[in-house]
């Protein structure tokens, strides 16, 4: 089972609307999880010297301070302020950034976030897309010089930091031969743009994928059922079509989760090194200028972000396997 | 001419340590409406000889080495993957050992019925059905029609086992191989399966090859039977032969091992182990494979020099010892009842 | 990259170990020395956990005596000695300052490693006294605790460490380290705790509690020491996790400082530098990947010689 799952949901076997209600509960659970997950950022936040809830010990423009004021509530108690930053993200109102004169929160979210999403996507699809079958590939040759070279890759891909992977493509495929691929050096605007940082951001997960496929494939090929639909005459394609993709993808499934705690964290790289405007960049930027609103802002974002991602594998986990929907009684 | 005859059959596995001889040398058949069994322990290659009928054993590092298996006139050694596709499932069909992960858990036990119809049968999807919910009616599962959406998870041991047998049965195969059928399930639901086999054999008028370790279940549910030993057959007769006047010393000792009701008219005795182990089929005895476990193989025998025969020591009656028990004086009969 | 992605490979072979009871044995002594006897010599016996072994300690050797030997002043600015490529007398070349790359890269390495053993002593400290309170006391303190843990998986790494150590407002070795540790305990404290709970099921602790044996004997006597194997397998399992979540902030500019080195700060050094001199970034590159592969495959057997059950599936 992945990681995040709530409490033991009383779901008796045999009928689909406890499927439902099992969904139900399991999103209302993540209410108190994401309510807990904005009080510890809050709690870490106030504890930074100049934070924004707080009248600040730093100079900050007069009208900005006084939007701060207006926004967090700094003459309010701790709780009070706490109350009404929930009420702000749910509201999707995250106040006023610090440094930048008119600008909010969400102002900043609503350019850069959407430049990481793509990021972030285009990185899933290729490393969905090539690692997945390579994985099968590996599995279904045990053994062959196909199998060692893609698993040598894989291990070596997975221990190799991405600022390397990174920097090289940069250097090799935009400096000197950009000329013929034409891939510019920094930036996010058009196709050629994307191309490297999303490949090097998604060859991390895609050597992960590759392995993890690999792996549960060729355990699933050892299960028993495996010779049944043999010794039933099953082609050999609809055998591995279905009865061993089916049972082997599941735990790819559930990899889903941790992944996009992997994109994230590569994406603050990646970002930084191609001079990407996304959201991981703009966090670094924030930390280091001390824009503490924004801090938060993107800090909480990107938890709630990765709450509803393991909110959705756990579902996903429960429509695959028809055997946790029981287990869950 | 029998449905299935197997010629000398050689199923060996090449691994690093060596060479496993898993099946060396086994030749029996098969016919229709009758039930061959197969007995041995662990590791005998009984169940090594069921796989390479099916053409399921593992390659590598398994290969049939030699010998033929004729199935209605054709030489199933000699087919192809995809021809033996189309036999497996349709003409033979194969139960396994634990139904407990036999059934692919993510799939409907009716998708995995249906598949199988649609497959060898081209039946339509809602004719395919109609025609599993028959077939889980026919193992005696109640409440067929709703069963069929169920996942495996969801039915008990012998359930499951039925649903095999159901699965096994849905394109009217010619030839069941059981592989342990009962070993995995509960004491109580053992024998409702064996009859279960046994009524749908008759019904079907099929071959059935029934592989077990336990006498009782051979006593029980078979017309003749093979005791293999180390990847060979040392006896093979039909069952009352077997169990009223065993020849081989290695059946003997099996028998010996079965326990027995007094009221039976049996004499209060000891159950009798088997001393010692089976051989390693890397490296197995050159002559007699059971010479150094038998209590008949004494020194100056031909038992540690040369390999015994499988010979006809009465009309139907297939032995492979230097002594078997009808050979024996009464003197050496003395030593080994004690 | 996060712990998680570890974690998710080693996790269900973890658990599962744990669950099964296989890394321990009764609580005698003579067993227990024979159980690790066994496991030293199934790990010898595994090659590719030998060879990692062997790369592990090679890299140690490399970032201890390197400074050692070599004379220079690795803080000592030299711009006539500027961006030298390999050579002799510097195999890995200088930097922008004219300092020795051979010789920064291994005080690098040892900041890095200092740093990612002082995090991993403390993740597995804290995930120690989590998961066997957690356990231990079960009921609905054990409920508690873990929905805390649930909550906090919410919390990405990169952020919460960082957050972490603007909070202390400056960043040095051990403000790193508390870093480091907070963004990544979680899981040796979820794995702690499955560990206490399968081991309180034993019949040898029910057989002490039975003959009234102290609750902190038990804990002390009984369970700790026989979570020894999966702790050792755990701090393989994080070292390097937390090696590269140091190089991740050094390199995005949150972490050490000049004139200091790590691994991550000289990476950032060399991508900046990545135009013209592109073989900067990829000596304290490749020393990261060095050590991630061979803590990794040293994890790896380590694993296999403590649970030869999970050994003997694979095989057969």
């Amino acid at each position: 089972m992945p990681d995040g799952i709530p409490s033991p949901i009383f779901c008796p076997p045999l009928h689909p609307a406890y499927m439902a209600a099992f969904v139900v509960r399991r999103v209302f659970w993540t209410i108190p999880v994401i309510l807990l997950v904005i009080l510890l950022t809050f709690g870490m936040m106030r504890a930074i010297k100049g934070n924004p809830f707080r009248n600040t010990e730093r100079n900050i423009p007069a009208s900005i301070q006084k939007n701060l004021e207006r926004k967090f509530h700094l003459d309010k108690p701790w709780y009070v302020q706490y109350a009404l930053y929930v009420k702000g993200v749910f509201t999707y109102d995250l106040g006023p950034s610090m440094l930048q004169r008119n600008q909010t929160v969400n102002d900043i979210i609503n350019e850069h976030f959407p430049v990481s999403v793509q990021l972030g996507v285009f990185a899933m699809i290729f490393a969905v897309v090539i690692g997945v079958p390579l994985g099968i590939l590996a599995a279904l040759r045990q053994n062959s010089l196909f199998d060692y070279l893609a698993m040598a890759f894989s291990n070596i891909g997975f221990a190799i930091p991405s600022f390397l992977t990174s920097t090289l493509f940069l250097y090799f495929f935009a400096l000197k031969l950009g000329k013929y691929t034409g891939f510019p050096t920094f930036g996010w605007s058009g196709w050629r743009s994307w191309i490297l940082p999303s490949i090097a951001l998604g060859l991390g997960p895609m050597t992960y994928f590759a392995r993890l496929v690999r792996g549960t494939m060729l355990e699933t090929l050892q299960q028993d059922y495996i010779r049944t639909a043999k010794a039933k005459g099953l082609r050999w394609r609809r055998v591995v079509g279905v009865h061993v993709l089916r049972n082997s993808l599941i735990p790819a499934v559930t990899a889903a989760g941790p992944l996009l705690g992997y994109i994230i964290t590569g994406s603050f790289i990646i970002e930084t090194i191609f001079a990407i405007p996304g959201i991981g960049k703009y966090y670094v930027t924030s930390v280091s200028s001390r824009d503490y609103s924004v801090t938060m802002g993107i800090t909480v974002l990107l938890s709630i972000l990765i709450i509803i991602a393991n909110l959705v594998v756990d579902i996903l986990y429960g429509v695959l396997d028809p055997r946790t929907r029981d287990q869950r009684a | 001419m029998a449905l299935l005859e197997v010629r000398d059959l050689q199923t060996h596995f090449f691994t690093r340590e060596g060479v496993v001889r898993a099946v060396d040398g086994v030749s029996f058949s098969v016919e229709t409406g009758k039930t061959l069994g197969i007995v041995g322990e662990s590791g005998c290659g009984k169940s090594v000889t069921a796989l390479s009928i099916m053409g399921l054993i593992p390659q590598p590092p398994a290969r049939i080495v030699n010998g033929t298996i004729v199935f209605d006139g054709r030489d199933l050694t000699k087919l192809s993957n995809r021809q033996l596709e189309d036999v497996r499932g349709r003409q033979i069909a194969m139960i396994f050992q634990d139904p407990m992960t036999s059934l692919n858990p993510t799939l409907t036990i009716g998708t995995q019925l249906t598949e199988t119809i649609r497959r060898h049968l081209g039946l339509a999807r809602d004719e395919a059905r109609r025609r599993a919910v028959e077939l889980l009616e026919e193992v005696h599962i109640p409440n067929a029609r709703q069963r069929l959406d169920d996942y495996p998870h969801r039915f008990s041991g012998g359930m499951r086992q039925r649903v095999m047998i159901a699965i096994a049965l849905s394109c009217n195969p010619r030839l069941l191989i059981a592989d342990e059928p009962t070993t995995a399930l509960d004491v109580t639901v053992q024998a409702g399966i064996l009859d279960l086999l046994d009524e749908l054999r008759a019904e079907h008028e099929m071959a059935m090859i029934l592989i077990t370790h336990d006498m009782g279940v051979i006593a029980e549910a078979t017309d003749d039977v093979a005791v293999m030993y180390a990847g060979q057959i040392v006896e093979h007769a039909p069952v009352e032969e077997v169990f009223y006047r065993p020849e081989h010393p290695y059946t003997e000792a099996l028998l010996g091992a079965l326990p027995q009701l007094e009221d039976e008219g049996v004499r209060e005795r000891r159950l009798t182990a088997i001393p010692g182990r089976p051989p390693d089929l890397i490296d197995p005895p050159q002559a007699c494979r059971f010479a150094p476990r038998c209590p008949h193989a004494g020194l100056g025998d031909t038992c540690t020099t040369e390999p015994p025969e499988l010979r006809e020591i009465r009309p139907g009656h297939w032995v492979r010892s230097a002594h078997p028990a009808s050979e024996r004086s009464p003197q050496t009969q003395e030593v080994g009842a004690t | 990259m996060s712990t998680t992605d570890r974690q998710a490979r080693f996790n269900a072979a973890l658990v599962q170990a744990a669950e099964a009871g296989q890394l321990h044995d009764a609580g005698a002594a003579l067993t227990r020395s024979s159980l690790w006897r066994d496991a030293l010599h199934r790990f010898s016996s595994n090659r590719a956990a030998v060879i990692a072994s062997a790369a592990f300690l090679v890299m140690l050797a490399f970032v201890v005596i390197v400074p050692l030997v070599k004379s220079e002043d690795p803080y000592a600015v030299d711009f006539s000695q500027a961006y030298q490529p390999p050579s002799a007398a510097h195999p890995f070349g200088t930097d922008q300052f004219g300092r020795d790359l051979l010789i920064r890269t291994a005080l690098g390495g040892r900041l890095s490693i200092e740093i990612g053993f002082a995090a991993t002593i403390a993740i597995m400290v804290i995930g120690i006294l989590y998961g066997s309170i957690s356990g231990f006391i079960g009921g609905w303190v054990d409920n508690a605790l873990m929905r805390f843990l649930d909550a906090l998986y919410g919390l990405p790494y990169l952020p919460f460490a960082i957050i972490t150590l603007a909070i202390f407002g400056t960043v040095n070795f051990w403000t790193m380290v508390v870093a480091l540790t907070i963004a990544s305990w979680f899981t040796t404290a979820r794995v702690m705790r499955g560990q206490i709970i399968s081991l309180k099921e034993n019949d040898y602790v029910r057989a002490a509690r039975a003959i009234g044996a102290r609750w902190y004997r038990i804990l002390f006597r009984h369970l700790l020491p026989n979570t020894l194997g999966i702790v050792i397998v755990f701090v393989f399992l994080e070292l390097p996790g937390v090696i590269l979540g140091e190089a991740f902030l050094s390199f995005i500019g949150l972490g050490i400082n000049p004139p200091k080195a790590s691994w991550g700060s000289l990476a950032q050094d060399g991508y900046t530098a990545y135009q013209t001199h592109p073989y900067i970034i990829v000596v304290p590159s490749i020393a990261i990947a060095w050590l991630i592969l061979s803590a990794f495959f040293v994890a790896d057997g380590l694993r296999d010689a403590l649970d030869p059950r999970t050994r003997v599936t694979r095989e057969a």
